[in-house]
């Protein structure tokens, strides 16, 4: 029974994968291994020098864009976290008669697709003129109905214990939220500070739009200019996939322990 | 009073942006569709509900509907039964579980786009190199042209496949928590009273236990399946268009609204106010859960 | 039209949000104009546009480089009123009728005949012009002279011999040809139609609603059908790498693939326009140009007219350097083509006599969206599902129709 649970597994994780093998093979290897008719298990020497070409090409600036990325997504990470975890905590915990009218309209959002309020969204920032600017990047995405949704599950079960005891000190609900509630939740917070980091990393046609001019592109925009449909570099293509991907594999091989604890707390259950 | 001015303190600043950048374009986009908005967003001509009354008769977009019913009633089943097996699988184990776990939630860190190549250019190509036709030519089989074939439709393997890989981590990751909330001695007790270690208590302990995990999963994964759009652009379209066979929804909704040759506000908006009604109305059959 | 502004307040945007509106209000003296292009395959090309802009001497010119889905990109920012002054593109007539964009009849001068004509009119609405063309880009068929001759084929000159050809030279794990991952709908949809006389619009009425255009299609159905296309290649067919690895005997792409192709097989190719099929057919070859136009809710419609003016009629030179010192393209000016050496020999040439005798315009203005996705969706479906053609055809023309009344009355 053990063997085979290992056994199915196993088999899953390989094929699990199998993608990443794929990105690194064909990043790393010249274009001829890729289309040989017998497959490369792995380039015959590693081209390391594929890196180089790729960080030295003047069309597409990577490091630069991925230090944007980095920029907005921890800014995007932190403001999110700052204010749909107050917003979840207010919908949770502090009875008022709209409170119901803002929850609706929070989980609303859940339904409506962005794709389609795209076009008035571009025009109400470029109305505030923030068109190729790090805040027409970051603002917008803060208010994700989907984080404070969860927040708000969240903290319905959060033990009303720790919040008295709190109260009886003489805290208000500000003083009980930060001093009490945060520090309680940190492993919920690093969960859902992962899912939104992750998100905005990984935002294509929002930055895409926005980000206009060349100094302010995110790496998925970078990554977008070499599927341009006149010529397809797909060593560089791959390997700059490879490079897009290396700092979240990184930061989720560091946090994951903290994800699974953070959800386990979460509000899903009721 | 006190309360009031509590509950604004924390809600206001999230309720303003949401006013501002979300509700704002919902609005508009509302409005849009009760005019003849041709490439402008300050359209004049009001025509009521004709648009509504266009997109309800157009083929295409009602087979775009249809068939993403169908994907639904396919994905989320689908999704939901490997996340639960692997998670319980997962669970069940000791030595290697963090490793298992990190390989299925690895995914998870990867954009559409990336996967999308990977899927696209170098698993399902249609020549001879691609790594499924190399599997197949070990076979002896001929290479199979994954994403052009529609009989067998082949495609929807490969967009299926690309979903479980993107997917399956969050899902696994949620089913996980849930699990490690359900109390041992459920379980304790229940072998006493002479439960199987197997199915038994999967089905009397487990699922029960499970339950509201399973319906924000379900929630979840249906809304993903309706508002499907990034690995299909990335996959089928091209500089072309999209071809008629699997085109999502918005896809669908996309070209229209921002297609090359004129951008329809109008009847874009008005299928995107009938797809929003489909999936609310979609949800609220499926359960009235999410609100607590 | 309402402004801007005043539809904020219509949809309920806050008070703030119209106060904020008057902080866009870009132009005036000194701020550069903005100039947009989409992101060029082929090396150089941004730092020559960069260079031409920046010899411009009246006014600072930033240009932007666009890479991605341009056309959604470019069709945002101009709703939006934050747009670019200056950008290429092929003018539609959706935009045109939305007043988007700026006629440009006045910038031509006497430069005008000396454009060429079918590349002209395919920036021509109502009458006006709206776009100078910058270069010219066409599409046309290659195919391997060792590997037709070792089959024993005739380069093809009508649709049958085509058919016939790609079965004949599918062997050895070489495909007969390659025309897109579609499997040729997408791009051969339009050739298709023109190899029976038939076209997308004619005189604003639909050009293909026609028992001839379903029996054109259903050709395409039957190449499909043939087994010898090459499908699912890692490259589409705007790039020549399936040609030149050798995994088809004949590909479907443009001219701009000329040098790659000879950098790969020598002299080994030739270059044939799409073939006829039948009665009034013709061999035709799909043509379009970019070309340089000016936003319409630009503040400084005159500079950036003037800024255009410069760029493509006066510079010559820039033409003459931006069609052919990178990738491979056709001067839209008679005066530069005719004298350019790299388009007097070989493949090139064949292409030059193409576009003169064989041109059809590739996308023209009032092709709009719905008609192409009715017309390519119904190609698809007939060509990749065995679809009935003419029942498919007869409900893209009915779509076309109702578009076209609503365009023209």
């Amino acid at each position: 029974m053990k063997v085979l649970r290992y056994a199915a597994l196993s088999v899953a994780a390989v094929l699990f994968l199998i993608p990443f093998y794929l990105v690194l093979r064909n990043g790393l290897a010249t274009e001829q291994e890729i289309t040989a008719p017998s497959w490369t298990l792995w380039p015959q020497e590693i081209r390391w020098e594929n890196f180089a070409a790729l960080f030295s090409n003047p069309a597409v600036p990577m490091v630069r864009s991925m230090v944007n990325s980095l920029v907005v997504a921890v800014l995007q990470t932190v403001g999110q976290l700052f204010l749909c975890g107050l917003a979840g905590y207010g919908l949770a915990r502090i009875p008022h008669r709209y409170s119901n009218v803002v929850l609706y309209l929070v989980i609303a959002t859940l339904m409506i697709p962005a794709a389609v309020t795209f076009v008035p969204t571009f025009v109400v920032v470029s109305t505030l003129g923030w068109v190729s600017d790090l805040r027409g990047l970051v603002i917008p995405g803060l208010f994700s109905g989907f984080t404070t949704f969860l927040f708000r599950q969240y903290f319905l079960n959060f033990p009303r214990e720790l919040e008295e005891a709190a109260r009886i000190d003489g805290l208000g609900h500000w003083g009980t939220y930060w001093r009490v509630v945060v520090p309680n939740s940190k492993g919920f917070f690093a969960a859902l500070g992962v899912i939104a980091f992750v998100t905005s990393w990984n935002q294509f046609l929002w930055p895409l739009v926005i980000a206009q001019d060349q100094d302010s592109w995110t790496v998925q925009v970078a990554l977008s200019t070499f599927l341009t449909s006149q010529s397809i570099d797909v060593v560089q293509l791959f390997l700059a996939a490879a490079v897009s991907i290396a700092p979240l594999v990184v930061v989720f091989v560091a946090l994951q322990r903290f994800l699974v604890r953070g959800v386990t707390e979460t509000g899903i259950k009721d | 009073m006190r309360h009031g001015r509590a509950f604004w303190l924390f809600v206001g600043p999230f309720a303003a942006g949401l006013l501002v950048f979300v509700y704002v374009p919902i609005g508009w986009s509302l409005l849009l569709s009760f005019f003849d908005a041709r490439n402008t967003v300050t359209p004049t001509e009001f025509v009521g509900l004709r648009n509504y009354a266009d997109m309800l008769t157009d083929a295409p977009f009602l087979r775009s509907l249809g068939t993403f019913s169908l994907f639904a009633l396919f994905i989320v089943p689908l999704t939901f039964v490997l996340a639960l097996a692997l998670a319980l699988l997962v669970n069940q184990i000791s030595f290697m579980k963090a490793f298992f776990r990190s390989v299925f939630f690895l995914p998870t860190a990867c954009s559409y786009v990336v996967a999308s190549l990977v899927w696209k250019l170098s698993i399902f190509n249609g020549v001879r190199f691609g790594l499924a036709n190399t599997v197949l030519g070990w076979f002896g089989a001929e290479p199979v042209a994954w994403t052009v074939s529609t009989s067998p439709p082949w495609y929807w393997l490969v967009l299926v496949t690309l979903r479980l890989w993107l997917q399956l981590g969050f899902y696994l990751i949620l089913f996980l928590a849930g699990l490690q909330r359900i109390p041992q001695h459920l379980y304790e007790a229940a072998w006493i009273d002479g439960a199987g270690r197997g199915w038994q208590t999967l089905r009397y302990i487990t699922l029960p236990q499970l339950r509201t995990t399973s319906v924000a999963v379900l929630l979840l994964l249906l809304i993903a399946a309706y508002q499907a759009f990034d690995e299909f652009y990335n996959v089928l379209g091209t500089d072309r268009g999209y071809p008629p066979f699997a085109r999502p929804p918005l896809i669908y909704l996309y070209y229209t609204a921002l297609g090359s040759g004129g951008q329809d506000f109008g009847h874009g908006s008005a299928g995107a106010v009938i797809l929003t009604l489909l999936i609310a109305g979609v949800t609220l059959l499926q359960g009235r859960v999410i609100t607590r | 039209m309402i402004s801007r502004r005043r539809l904020l307040s219509l949809a309920g945007a806050s008070a703030l949000l119209a106060a904020c509106g008057s902080n866009t209000g870009r132009g005036g003296d000194g701020q550069p104009l903005r100039q947009w292009y989409h992101a060029y395959g082929e090396p150089g090309v941004q730092q020559a546009v960069v260079r031409y802009a920046d010899s411009y001497a009246k006014v600072p010119v930033t240009v932007q480089w666009n890479p991605g889905d341009y056309d959604s990109k470019l069709a945002t920012s101009l709703l939006s009123g934050d747009g670019p002054d200056v950008f290429e593109s092929t003018p539609q007539i959706s935009s045109v009728r939305a007043g988007q964009l700026v006629p440009l009849d006045d910038v031509f001068g006497d430069a005008r005949g000396d454009f060429t004509e079918s590349i002209l009119a395919t920036h021509t609405v109502d009458g006006k012009i709206y776009g100078v063309p910058q270069a010219v880009d066409m599409q046309m068929l290659f195919y391997r002279k060792s590997l037709l001759e070792k089959a024993g084929v005739q380069p093809p000159s009508t649709v049958d011999e085509l058919i016939d050809a790609s079965r004949r030279l599918t062997r050895d794990g070489v495909k007969g040809l390659f025309a897109g991952n579609d499997g040729g709908g997408g791009v051969l949809g339009g050739p298709a139609l023109w190899s029976a006389g038939l076209d997308y619009v004619r005189d604003h009425q639909v050009g293909f609603d026609d028992p001839l255009a379903a029996q054109a299609i259903g050709k395409l159905r039957e190449l499909y059908a043939s087994g010898g296309l090459l499908l699912g290649a890692v490259k589409d067919w705007a790039e020549p790498d399936a040609f030149t690895q050798g995994l088809a005997a004949m590909q479907w792409t443009g001219l701009w693939a000329v040098p790659a192709v000879q950098k790969a097989l020598g002299d080994d190719f030739g270059v044939l326009p799409f073939p006829r099929f039948s009665g009034d057919g013709k061999a035709s070859v799909p043509v379009g140009a970019f070309g340089a136009m000016v936003n319409a809710k630009s503040k400084r419609i005159d500079e950036a007219k003037e800024f255009v003016k410069f760029l493509w009629i006066d510079r010559t030179d820039y033409q003459e350097d931006f069609n052919l010192s990178y990738g491979f393209h056709i001067p839209p000016r008679r005066s530069i083509s005719e004298k350019a050496s790299k388009l007097t020999s070989g493949a090139a040439a064949d292409a030059v006599k193409f576009v003169r005798d064989n041109a059809k315009a590739s996308n023209p203005p009032d092709w709009t969206s719905v008609m192409r996705t009715a017309f390519n969706d119904a190609v698809s479906r007939v060509v990749r599902d065995g679809a009935p053609a003419d029942a498919e055809i007869k409900a893209a023309a009915g779509k076309a129709r109702d578009e076209l009344k609503r365009l023209y009355g």
